[in-house]
């Protein structure tokens, strides 16, 4: 996507050098710039329009107010997208997502040119994002026809990000009152790729039909069924859920730049802290299992002594960690309650 | 039977005494399952908790009074006014039919207990029951040991103890003890094939239906099993009757009952049960013609059954997607979905996601809930899979369904912690099973080899496994002598292994031991385990889980204080308001109110009306004047508010305030939520809005505050309020409990109007009223 975009700048650049040198710098219509953008739109496969310091003045502050046009514009940097808490990178590709709903929507339609989706790249148009006020990322900002100084446009509340080009689409309608509608999202599987995995299966259909009823595919062994409940108690227990659903990272920094993998607090869970405690519960059940099922049907009586011993380390070890982490983790002491007389 | 007969002399008496044995420790579990949830009232009282109880409570009394068919047609004009509610139509009935008939038994026993002695303590008498059904299913998996750990287990989870201690008096404490007796009837069925079974699962999914929504996940599960049962080829004609029956008269008797009706045929949430009920009867076709036709006839039978049945089949399911498809949900409500893709709720449905018991849990809540038990599953798991049958298939799925629903929300945890005590009992069972049978035998060995000096069982026990047979039948012969010496518990334990293992198998599992001394340890390890276990629950239950929420107490270092300032309020509107006076505050209050005072409210917690609590909200956000009209339209004669600022109490209503603001707005919009907040902080200080600092909750909660410490210092927000003097123009303050928790105002009448004109009271001027309704149209949304 970041390639394709730059590739696509070039002739941005020509066209809209050649569009200057053309016009001039004079006062243009309305309708010439809003041809020039539908240019500029239609040379992009998103239909996102990559804007520069130049671009910027022609149309936004150099352009008559009241502009016949919405711009929302997406601020990007090359430098900053390899930060992976930032991901730039896709809702970079929202942005797209959103552009080619609102294009699929509103094609022909006199709507369609009320609205251009741009971007601006940090390292090329320096100037225009201190013009925008912008010094964060991600940021999404609407120029509605009306704004004269770049820093009144309103911007997308960075909070909002977390849904993405859903809620792009209700910022946008929020703000200019034009429907994005649905988002059409792109299938993850493409037309070419359904036709090779369908081809495959059914090459492979015979055979796995053969070993179906020879009964010898994997799904016939027990012990991978087994396997796979204890996983699947493994996954709930880590708290997985939770991190799927909150979005968790697997661990933070501290201040001194230190990995932090426990979280204190009982309402929230980093990532590894999950999947360690929820080792360790299945740990001990898995030992337990191999010393009550397993072991008893060895003969050699040093090997079992040797093996009941380690296995009662390794349990002692991980019921006490984990008593110690929760005691840690949620603050509470548990106590026991006795006899008063015995005080 | 051999075997059996070779134990004959001690066998039958063993045997008997076991069975008392295993009687009395069921009574003591029992007892145990009820008395560790009397914590809260020995540390509080015999009080009924928290909010649905009371409504649960209403109820039964109204039941208790009118009979059941007033129950049932009841309409409550109490509530929700002037709309009322339909309460026989819209309550799951078990819980309350339940103790309702407690209560008649009792009184017909000549036994003068009150309505609320009984509601108080259903809920520890059905933990009890679900103890023994817990037995009872794990006894029909693994046997007699593994049911007795499981019900012992289950007796003292804290998860199940969370909701069910003495007062909290809900529809889950019933609905536990119905699942999991559902669940043993099914199993029971599956082991028997017997049909007075069948029809009694039946009815126990009647009751599962009366009681709990949760009912949809045994009307899934089961089916699940039995389409596993067929996938893997074990369809039996127990099977059929197993599920069959269940189908049919389980379904016929949930669209009985009114909150269900045509729920049970029409959503999907039930469609699975049918899709593998017509799976059911093709498989059981097959397997007919297959036993009357001949092989050769057979396979072309086979190809013309299969055909049709598949066509059949594809009817059906076109129907299915039909209807499912016609449905702008899918068919799905949004709380099953937001199951099957957890991600959902977070996306689309903030009311859900926005509910603390429908987060995802984090590791400790696990560890907070079934405690050491979370150990011990996987070693059920595994048990359960050696050797899989029947039974054992049906509590794999059922612990990995729980499991994996208890990861997406935490309230769901109640539903795994059944699971998770069978399996854990399963594990503990037969590892105390191997040890005790290790230490046993190992014992017998040395006492053997120590007097006879031949060292022959010493020497043949590391000899090739074909002398397994022979050295097994000296060793069984040992320790006959042995075991009537031995220790009750050890002779129970050895009856089980008599008992549950197949016989075939039980010579070569002899001598399947472990070395004495490791396994001496071990066993004491486990009961290490197992007292934690005890330590853990028993803490949570006096701790964690007893406060009934309506009485709080709070452990200074000048003792312990009590804050009765619930009851005072609601016992001060009973005595000192008229019977028909309506009473406004947060639908939090609204069950309380009209259980306890006895008062109508406009919204409670059933919350089924959002406009109506929409306009609560935008009065309480409204400035007085608005608030007043709008409180007058709807005859509210005084307003409650809970406010805890004077002792510290963090849920009280200026902490809920925003939600009242958000709700309000969401019907009338010009109640926006940026006009009450601070650069989007939620302040109530100086640096609070205009908005805020005048709106009817913040004047309510902190009239007359100041007085209180000279400053208006409020304890939970940390700060000092913004606005400390000002004076309330149409509402009075009539009633401030003891520590200023919860305040009562009178809504003023109206002032008169303008001299000279007509001076008519103005509780019947209609046409006064119109000029003003013009007036303040845009105001007053209720209008």
């Amino acid at each position: 996507m970041a390639l394709g975009s730059v590739v696509c700048s070039l002739p941005f650049l020509l066209v809209a050098l050649f569009a200057s040198g053309t016009w001039g710098g004079g006062s243009l219509s309305g309708d010439d710039l809003v041809a020039e953008l539908e240019t500029l739109r239609s040379q992009s496969p998103s239909g996102v329009i990559r804007l520069d310091d130049r671009l910027v003045s022609r149309f936004l502050t150099s352009a008559p107010v009241p502009r016949p046009y919405h711009l929302l514009i997406f601020f990007d940097a090359a430098s900053l997208r390899s930060k992976p808490e930032l991901h730039l990178p896709q809702l970079r590709s929202e942005f797209a997502i959103v552009s080619q709903s609102f294009a699929a929507h509103h094609s022909g339609l006199p709507t369609a040119s009320k609205l251009f989706f741009c971007e601006l790249e940090f390292g090329d148009s320096q100037s225009s994002f201190s013009l925008f006020g912008v010094n964060s990322l991600p940021h999404v900002r609407i120029v509605s026809p009306s704004t004269r100084v770049l820093l009144d446009s309103e911007a997308m509340e960075s909070s909002a990000f977390a849904r993405l080009a859903d809620s792009m689409a209700e910022f946008v309608e929020s703000k200019s009152k034009l429907s994005v509608g649905p988002i059409i999202r792109p299938p993850p599987v493409s037309p070419r790729q359904i036709v090779v995995l369908l081809l495959v299966l059914l090459v492979a259909s015979p055979f796995i039909m053969k070993k179906i009823v020879a009964g010898e595919t994997m799904l016939h062994d027990s012990r991978v069924w087994m396997a796979g409940a204890v996983f699947v108690y493994f996954f709930s227990v880590s708290g997985s859920m939770h991190n799927i659903i909150r979005n968790m990272p697997m661990m933070l920094n501290d201040r001194d730049g230190r990995p932090v993998f426990f979280y204190q607090g009982s309402g929230m869970q980093l990532g590894a802290e999950g999947i360690i405690v929820g080792f360790l519960y299945t740990l001990v059940g898995l030992v337990l299992a191999f010393v009550t099922h397993g072991l008893v049907r060895l003969r050699r009586v040093a090997a079992q002594q040797g093996m009941m011993f380690v296995a009662m380390v390794v349990v002692y070890w991980a019921v006490g960690k984990v008593i110690s982490l929760d005691n840690w983790k949620t603050g509470y002491s548990i106590h026991a309650f006795w006899p008063t007389s015995w005080k | 039977m051999a075997a059996l007969g070779e134990a004959k002399p001690g066998g039958t008496l063993r045997h008997a005494f076991g069975g008392v044995l295993g009687f009395f420790i069921l009574l003591l579990i029992g007892v145990l399952a009820f008395s560790i949830r009397l914590f809260s009232v020995i540390k509080y009282e015999s009080v009924i908790h928290e909010f649905d109880p009371y409504f649960n409570y209403r109820v039964t009394q109204f039941l208790t009074k009118n009979g059941i068919y007033d129950f049932w047609n009841w309409f409550d004009d109490r509530t929700w006014y002037p709309l009322g509610r339909v309460i026989g139509g819209t309550v799951y009935p078990g819980l309350t039919l339940t103790a309702g008939t407690m209560w008649w038994v009792l009184h017909s026993l000549n036994v003068p207990l009150s309505v609320e002695t009984v509601c108080v303590f259903t809920a520890p008498i059905f933990s009890a029951n679900a103890a023994w059904a817990t037995y009872l299913l794990t006894k029909e998996v693994k046997g007699t040991g593994a049911g007795l750990t499981a019900a012992a287990l289950l007796a003292i989870v804290p998860s199940y103890i969370s909701r069910s201690v003495a007062g909290s008096y809900d529809n889950e404490a019933v609905a536990i003890f119905a699942l999991i007796f559902t669940f043993y009837l099914y199993i029971k069925t599956l082991n028997t094939g017997s049909l007075f079974y069948a029809t009694l699962n039946a009815l126990s999914y009647f009751y599962m239906v009366c009681s709990w929504g949760g009912y949809t996940f045994i009307i899934n599960l089961i089916p699940m099993h039995v389409l596993l049962l067929i996938v893997t080829g074990r369809y039996s004609s127990r099977l059929y009757i197993a599920y069959a029956p269940l189908v049919i008269l389980g379904t016929l008797l949930a669209a009985l009952v009114p909150v269900v009706g045509f729920n049970a045929l029409m959503t999907s949430e039930h469609f699975a049960s049918f899709l593998v009920f017509i799976i059911i009867h093709v498989v059981a076709l097959v397997h007919y013609i297959k036993g009357i036709l001949s092989t050769k006839m057979y396979k072309v039978a086979i190809t013309l059954v299969l055909s049709v049945g598949i066509t059949v089949c594809a009817g059906f399911l076109a129907i299915l997607v039909a209807l499912v498809a016609s449905s702008p949900t899918k068919g799905w409500s949004g709380r099953s979905l937001s199951l099957l893709d957890p991600t959902y709720a977070s996306k689309y449905i903030p009311i859900i996601a926005s509910v603390s018991e429908h987060q995802p849990p984090t590791w400790p809540s696990y560890f907070m809930d079934i405690n050491v038990l979370a150990f011990l599953v996987p070693a059920g798991i595994i048990a359960c899979f050696l050797p899989l049958s029947d039974a054992s298939s049906f509590m794999v799925l059922y612990i990995v369904t729980s499991v994996y629903f208890s990861g997406v929300m935490v309230r769901l945890m109640l539903v795994l912690a059944p699971a998770a005590c069978i399996m854990s009992g399963i594990a503990l069972s037969e590892a105390f099973d191997v040890l005790t049978r290790s230490v046993k035998l190992q014992l017998a060995k040395l006492f053997q080899s120590l007097p006879a000096h031949s060292g022959d069982t010493t020497s043949e026990s590391s000899t090739s496994p074909n002398d397994v047979a022979k050295v097994d039948k000296k060793v069984l012969i040992k320790t006959e002598d042995l075991k009537e010496r031995s220790s009750k518990k050890n002779r129970k334990k050895d009856k089980e292994t008599v008992e549950n293992a197949p016989l075939k198998s039980r010579s070569e599992k002899r001598l399947m031991v472990l070395p004495l001394a490791p396994s001496a340890v071990a066993i004491l390890l486990l009961v290490v385990l197992g007292s934690l276990y005890v330590i853990h629950c028993v803490w949570a239950a006096a701790e964690a889980y007893s406060a009934p929420s309506i009485v709080l107490t709070s452990r200074s270092h000048d003792g312990l204080h009590v804050f009765d300032d619930f009851r005072e309020a609601y016992a001060w509107l009973g005595h000192n308001t008229n019977l028909d006076d309506k009473v406004a505050s947060w639908w939090d209050y609204g069950y309380q109110t009209t259980a306890m005072a006895n008062r109508t409210v406009i919204v409670d917690n059933n919350t089924w009306n959002n406009t109506h609590i929409a306009t609560v909200g935008t009065a309480m956000s409204s400035p007085e004047k608005a608030a007043w009209d709008i409180f007058n339209s709807l005859d509210v004669k005084y307003v409650l508010v809970v406010f805890g600022g004077f002792v510290g109490y963090p849920s009280d209503d200026i902490n809920k305030f925003l939600w009242m603001v958000r709700i309000g707005g969401g019907v009338f919009p010009h109640i926006k939520e940026p006009d009450y907040l601070r650069d989007g902080q939620y302040r109530i200080d100086s640096q609070a809005t205009p908005t805020m600092l005048n709106c009817l909750m913040y004047k309510l909660s902190f009239y007359r505050f100041v007085e209180t410490d000279g400053k208006g210092f409020d304890r939970v927000r940390r700060t000092e309020i913004g606005k400390k003097y000002f004076k309330l123009t149409h509402f009075e303050e009539v009633f401030t409990t003891h520590h200023w928790m919860v305040r009562i105002y009178k809504l003023k009448p109206p002032k008169n109007r303008m001299k000279g004109k007509s001076r008519k009271p103005k509780t019947s001027s209609k046409p006064s009223s119109t000029p003003r309704k013009e007036e303040t149209y845009r105001k007053n949304p209720w209008q």
